[in-house]
């Protein structure tokens, strides 16, 4: 468990200064330190706060997406299983579609209320008698997630064309403009999600053999339930609101943890956070600098950085 | 120790287990049995505290079930779903120690005691060389064999089967039989099983229960239940009995 900390750290310290160090402008740490006033602009104003951005973001949706696979007990659960990112989705379509992308901030205000507000319909939705059915908790979030498809594209229809362009980078995800406020009030999300998981880690992996039996031992299902699911949604949802959809990292990093280290979710959840944080640093600094004069997608360069380790390692497993 | 007075319970309006009543004391091996859909399962889950009885109460160790602290209910009670299954590969030993979960604080990590414990329950249940392989590596009887030690790694003194010898050959139903009856006289727990092989539980066990349509139909020792007009009437089993074994009569 420690030596697993402590690589995927010093994994992730290196994601980072490399992510620094790549761009189109030449700079280097030595010069910012330097005083130089132009690399100390692209180091600090641009590309930290940006490297930061992507290592939160990639722990908040590894995080979420490890504690949705171990409640549910489904390893194809991510962390936009509940309908969170179809709700995002939404309130920025509609926001686009009515101009409101014109004022500055007010579209990751409505992604985030419509990511909430997608989750806790989801959970009405699923809600029995005993306790959450996660069955139903699937089948809610996904049959909701295509009815916002549907009223996205009905949006985008009707968006003013100038606004589109926008719009359709948002859906794709990206971190470009980050900012420092964007870090310090996502910093706040993922403390606080990971500090409330931590409490209850000793409760979520007794889930592995189900409710029932987690009850047995002791367990309050429906509390563990309702209190991880919230946590894991707020901090997604806070994600997606920041950076747009950003796929692949949080159902793609808890498997290679698992597959590499096999353990509990005591320990999957830090070292998910953590793998979740170096995998997104290292994408979004290829999404820079693989082609000179545009950026890619930071969601397709985490699928391409992490499918092949994943299959590579899912052959030599059992 | 325990006592189950006139209990009901529903599922969303269809009632499964209807007032059941009945004492249970230390040192038995009690079978319930009856036909599919008879309440066995739902009758052991509201014993375990996984279900709440929506009339009547059930009394452990004279405090009734609502008045235990949950974790409390947890050392002293264990419980095996029928078929337990983990999500993700396991191996056998963070299963069986997993069953300390109850004597944990929130922060705390297993012990060397407690790995202790879950070497010793493997070693009761003879299964102490599966320890390090997975579950999903292990026969039907392995992986029982493993989950009872689960069960008994927190030192419960009343232990709650659900149809722990379904899927298992004749063979390892003797062993897994002879085991409970076994643990049952050596530490003194009860064990309260459900099963459908009358002449198993017949041969291992003190008391057996029988359940019809949610009904404790019949609570007596195995010499009253093995007989052909009593299966006839509460199983719509047509047997004959040869040397005490009931069999088919064709």
């Amino acid at each position: 468990m420690a030596g697993a900390m402590a690589l995927l750290t010093v994994i992730l310290l290196i994601a980072l200064l490399m992510a620094t160090a790549l761009g189109s402008v030449a700079v280097s740490w030595r010069a910012a330190l330097g005083g130089d006033a132009t690399a100390r602009a692209v180091l600090f104003d641009i590309r930290l706060p940006r490297a930061l951005l992507a290592a939160l973001i990639g722990a908040a949706l590894a995080a979420a997406g490890v504690t949705f696979q171990t409640l549910l007990r489904n390893p194809l659960a991510d962390p936009f299983i509940l309908g969170v990112s179809g709700g995002a989705a939404c309130g920025a379509a509609i926001s686009t579609a009515l101009g409101w992308a014109r004022i500055p901030g007010l579209v990751p205000i409505v992604a985030f209320g419509g990511a909430i507000a997608a989750t806790a319909a989801v959970f009405v939705l699923a809600q029995r008698r005993e306790y959450t059915d996660p069955t139903r908790l699937l089948l809610s979030g996904l049959v909701l997630n295509a009815l916002f498809s549907a009223v996205i594209l009905i949006a985008f229809a009707l968006a003013p064309e100038s606004d589109l362009t926008a719009a359709v980078r948002w859906m794709m995800g990206t971190l470009f403009g980050a900012t420092w406020g964007d870090v310090a009030l996502l910093a706040v999300f993922v403390a606080v999600a990971m500090i409330v998981l931590m409490t209850i880690a000793n409760d979520v992996r007794m889930f592995a053999f189900g409710a029932d039996d987690a009850k047995s031992r002791g367990v309050d299902v429906e509390r563990v339930q309702r209190i991880g699911f919230a946590v894991s949604s707020i901090v997604t949802g806070a994600a997606v609101a920041v950076s747009g959809i950003i796929g692949f990292v949080g159902l793609l990093v808890p498997h290679l943890i698992r597959l590499i280290w096999r353990r509990d979710f005591r320990v999957l959840l830090p070292l998910s956070a953590l793998g979740g944080a170096a995998l997104l640093v290292l994408a979004d600094a290829a999404s820079r600098v693989a082609l000179p004069s545009s950026e890619l997608p930071v969601g397709a360069f985490t699928a391409i950085l992490g499918v092949p380790f994943f299959l590579s390692l899912l052959r030599r497993s059992r | 120790m325990l006592e189950v007075r006139g209990v009901s319970f529903a599922y969303d309006g269809t009632e499964a287990v209807r007032a059941c009543t009945a004492s249970f004391a230390a040192t038995r091996l009690v079978a319930i049995t009856g036909p599919n859909g008879s309440g066995k399962s739902t009758l052991l889950k509201l014993i375990a505290r996984v279900l709440t009885p929506r009339t009547g109460e059930i009394v452990f160790e004279g405090r009734a079930l609502s008045e235990w602290q949950a974790k409390e209910y947890a050392r002293r009670v264990g419980y095996l779903p029928q078929d337990p299954d983990p999500a993700f590969p396991m191996r056998a030993i963070d299963v069986v120690v997993s069953g300390r979960a109850p004597f944990l604080g929130r922060f705390q990590w297993e012990s060397a005691a407690d790995y202790e414990e879950a070497e010793r329950a493997l070693a009761l249940c003879d299964a102490a060389a599966f320890a390090d392989r997975y579950l999903d590596e292990m026969s039907g009887g392995e992986r029982k064999r493993v989950f009872l030690a689960r069960v008994l790694a927190g030192h419960p003194k009343l232990i709650l089967l659900d149809e722990p010898l379904t899927a298992l050959d004749l063979s390892h139903v003797q062993q897994f039989s002879a085991l409970l009856r076994d643990i049952v006289d050596r530490t003194g727990m009860t064990v309260l099983y459900a099963t459908h092989d009358l002449n198993f539980a017949a041969a291992y066990c003190d008391r057996m229960l029988v359940m019809r349509e949610g009904s404790l139909a019949l609570d007596a020792p195995p010499s009253e239940v093995m007989r052909p007009e009593v299966v006839r009437e509460l199983f719509g089993f047509e047997a004959r009995s040869v040397e005490g074994w009931l069999v088919p009569r064709v």
